[in-house]
């Protein structure tokens, strides 16, 4: 059953999605910090403001994973930012998130280096969400 | 000013608006040379002018390392000793080869792999390698966050 985009029930569905990748997993080995994900506002789409998702990821492991304000996303170790529209592209498969970042489309913040290091998990945690049958706001 | 630190700034950009992957390749390097005495070592030892162009994207960048800076530049600018072409997956990945003995990329495990098979395969293109073999080698280091 479809849940409503980066609600809190989509937020418990992605965790166990991400937790079930044995991809994600492997691929994740070493990780240990925070990522933001900022959802922009676009109240043309029907997300009148800005949204948070706050990952606590860990070893592999996604330890919480909710919706909070895009304040709180922000100060996450890693942050990535980009409008509403952007975000469904890159759940629904039309944006790689890597090409993505490579041409701005992702804001990224946080150590690249790091980042760069595990752009496979990142890919990993992008086929997750992909997974989760979701309702899209601005198809409601 | 003792006891205070200085950053080291090595690399600058010479457009005005550098695009998102120019940003993101000088961020790059700027953080592995200034976190890895062995990447400065081989930053401050460069000269070349080094192209790469993301196919998927159309997108690329020309790095003049000048022995210790780097000037990026968007685009592909003329007179490149070196350049790239390649997928953005592919350039991640060059940036995720191992370096292993005597300072050489790794091409055996799952990522060297990867690279080798796109190169087999004409979807990484290097074009100038005759004669800058050893430049390749060096760039890769720099570029490498393994």
């Amino acid at each position: 059953m479809a849940v409503s985009a980066f609600s809190d029930e989509w937020a418990t569905q992605f965790k166990d999605e991400v937790n079930k990748s044995s991809a994600y997993r492997a691929a994740a080995k070493g990780w240990k910090w925070t990522v933001g994900l900022v959802i922009e506002a676009e109240p043309d789409k029907n997300v009148p403001e800005s949204i948070g998702i706050v990952m606590d990821l860990f070893e592999g492991d996604a330890r919480d994973i909710h919706v909070g304000s895009a304040a709180e996303a922000q100060q996450c170790n890693f942050v990535i930012t980009a409008p509403y529209s952007r975000w469904k592209e890159v759940a629904t498969k039309k944006l790689d998130a890597t090409k993505g970042m490579l041409q701005g489309r992702l804001k990224l913040k946080g150590d690249l280096p790091t980042i760069v290091r595990y752009t496979k998990a990142s890919q990993e945690l992008t086929e997750a969400t992909t997974r989760v049958a979701v309702e899209w706001p601005d198809e409601r | 000013m003792a006891g205070r630190a200085v950053a080291i700034t090595t690399v600058s950009y010479v457009d005005d608006e550098p695009s998102a992957f120019a940003s993101m390749l000088g961020g790059l390097i700027e953080a592995n040379v200034e976190g890895r005495p062995e990447k400065k070592k081989d930053f401050d030892a460069l000269q070349a002018r080094v192209g790469i162009w993301v196919t998927d994207i159309d997108e690329g960048v020309t790095l003049d390392f000048q022995r210790g800076s780097l000037t990026v530049h968007n685009g592909l600018q003329p007179k490149r000793d070196l350049t790239i072409r390649a997928e953005a997956d592919t350039v991640m990945n060059l940036s995720n080869l191992r370096i292993g003995a005597f300072g050489m990329p790794v091409y055996y495990n799952e990522v060297g792999r990867a690279v080798a098979l796109k190169l087999v395969q004409g979807k990484l293109r290097i074009d100038g390698l005759l004669g800058n073999l050893a430049t390749l080698n060096t760039v890769t280091r720099i570029f490498s966050v393994r």
